[in-house]
């Protein structure tokens, strides 16, 4: 998750997002990433508002999801890679 | 107070565009002269400079609208306000690695055109576009 300590929601949503991720899929490795700490990975991943939620590499959100919406993307992916 | 003319002279831009920024209401006149003519104060030029510096920083108009709205809100705080210039810095880094693959694709291109003296018909400049174009609409 992309986010920046300026934006409140972000922050506030973290713990939220994190837990809806960690259940929808199980050893999921979560990164909260402070994008003025890693422009660059953000730039190279398409990143253009805050908060952004990239899955494998690829950019899934691009702008702050419900935590339903979060676990059902990720539950979806997870059935595909299978 | 000033007039049109005066508030455009003192900030550099034209009457036009100050009667464009009073249509997409980034800023109004503080009143009416006698005979109907807008009126401005300092306020009004303050918010001028604003947008020509947020314009610099290559926000746009309607960007520099929600800057004014939370500039005014009391309960808004720098964050909002850091929030934004994080995004549009964000933009402005993917535009520039955009423009880097262009100036690279045409490096390329300038690279394979050695024969400045060929017509332009077999130009290898011209035969890479027409490539792309296939390419692009067969996509």
């Amino acid at each position: 998750m992309f986010y920046a300590p300026a934006c409140a929601e972000c922050v506030a949503a973290q713990a939220k997002l994190r837990g809806a991720a960690k259940e929808a899929v199980r050893d999921l490795e979560w990164h909260e990433v402070n994008i003025l700490d890693d422009l660059d990975r953000a730039v190279e991943l398409g990143v253009m508002t805050l908060p952004s939620i990239a899955v494998d590499g690829e950019l899934v959100f691009t702008s702050m999801p419900t935590a339903t919406q979060l676990r059902t993307a990720l539950v979806e992916r997870n059935k595909g890679s299978r | 107070m000033f007039t049109i003319g005066k508030l455009a002279s003192l900030t550099s831009v034209s009457n036009d565009t100050l009667r464009y920024y009073e249509d997409e209401g980034l800023v109004k006149p503080a009143g009416k002269s006698p005979a109907g003519y807008r009126l401005y104060d300092q306020d009004s030029a303050r918010r001028i400079h604003f947008i020509k510096h947020a314009q610099h920083c290559g926000f746009t108009l309607a960007e520099i609208r929600e800057l004014l709205v939370l500039r005014g809100r009391d309960r808004a705080c720098c964050g909002d306000v850091r929030k934004r210039a994080i995004e549009k810095k964000l933009q402005i880094e993917n535009k520039i690695r955009a423009m880097e693959a262009m100036s690279k694709a045409l490096d390329q291109l300038i690279a394979e055109c050695v024969n400045e003296a060929q017509p332009a018909k077999e130009c290898t400049i011209i035969a890479a576009l027409e490539r792309a174009n296939v390419s692009m609409s067969m996509q």
